[in-house]
């Protein structure tokens, strides 16, 4: 048997899951994945700074999660997902250092990501004065722009444990990691990202609790 | 200084949190296709051997290794033939699913064999 066939022979087997149980498995995971992929969404865009890539990271972690792990716990999906994610932001990154190395090595200059403008991609206001909404992106820019300077590690355990509050043992499936490390990690990119953003004070914070 | 990180915590949470609500339509539609379409991976034949992959893929691992310390070829030589970066691709995550592939195809190999025989 040739390998064509072979592959045909495997892709025929096995047959879709129906009836009550399937309908039910599919609107938790519909309802697990509308919860959360705004914030991964935005969480992966921070990681890599690009938004249209950012998009295709997330479907491919929700594709990879209902594939390969729509039978686990609902418990289980958050840190199951963003492992998927997080795998994928750390692939990309190496993606883009290869395709830089080439493009060096072919004398062409290797696309920067500080080209990429948060406030350009910010949606229209909506109900708000213009320099309250330019306030508003300026201090979501300036702690995109220090969170994705963290390194790594530090980077994933600070997204994951204060935008997606993932508990410490979550975050810890996450990144394939032990919960010490999490903490370690999550409590250096803290006081990393106090220290560098001091300087605006709380109002650097536009949507702080005192502006809504 | 545990007051001072809840108070910064919550400004970073709340800002990223309006960052979050004010994703254009244009995003949460993508976003919504891009949650349709993995639902209906839920919809597709699923593989039967799939269910085996995380014993499949150990026992594929073991058998590269055993085929590499029994082949008359020095380690080196495959050294040689495979380069760290292809190792890399090799024991990527996403590579299981080929490692897979190789024990399903030589496992056809030795049916076909079985039968040939018979």
């Amino acid at each position: 048997m040739d390998v064509s066939t072979a592959v045909f022979a495997v892709s025929c087997s096995g047959t879709p899951i129906t009836g009550t149980r399937a309908l039910q498995k599919e609107r938790q995971l519909n309802r697990f994945l509308a919860d959360v992929e705004r914030r991964a969404l935005r969480i992966a865009e921070i990681g890599i700074r690009d938004r249209d890539d950012a998009l295709d990271l997330v479907q491919d972690a929700m594709i990879k999660l209902v594939r390969s792990y729509s039978e686990r716990s609902r418990e289980e999906w958050a840190p199951l997902f963003y492992r998927i994610l997080q795998n994928g932001v750390r692939d990309w990154h190496r993606r883009q250092a290869v395709r830089n190395r080439v493009m060096t090595w072919f004398g062409r200059k290797p696309s920067d990501d500080n080209d990429y403008d948060a406030i350009a991609t910010a949606p229209d206001p909506i109900g708000r004065a213009p320099d309250e909404e330019l306030q508003n992106n300026e201090a979501m820019e300036r702690l995109e722009i220090a969170v994705h300077d963290l390194p790594a590690r530090q980077r994933e355990a600070f997204m994951l444990r204060m935008f997606e509050g993932l508990d410490v043992a979550g975050t810890a499936v996450a990144m394939g990691c032990s919960e010490g490390s999490v903490k370690t990690h999550y409590s250096r990119a803290l006081h990393a990202l106090r220290e560098q953003l001091k300087e605006y004070g709380p109002e650097g914070y536009g949507a702080g609790e005192g502006k809504r | 200084m545990k007051e001072a990180d809840d108070t910064f915590s919550k400004q970073v949470k709340a800002t990223f949190d309006e960052s979050v609500d004010k994703l254009d339509a244009a995003t949460l539609s993508r976003l919504n296709r891009s949650r349709h379409e993995a639902l209906a991976e839920l919809q597709r034949p699923t593989r039967q051997w799939s269910r085996w992959m995380p014993a499949t893929g150990v026992a594929a691992a073991v058998l590269v290794a055993v085929m590499m310390l029994q082949s008359p070829r020095s380690i080196d030589d495959f050294a040689d033939a495979a380069n760290v970066t292809d190792m890399e691709i090799l024991l990527g995550e996403d590579s299981i699913e080929m490692l897979e592939d190789l024990e399903f195809y030589s496992w056809l190999d030795t049916a076909d064999m079985d039968s040939d025989v018979g």
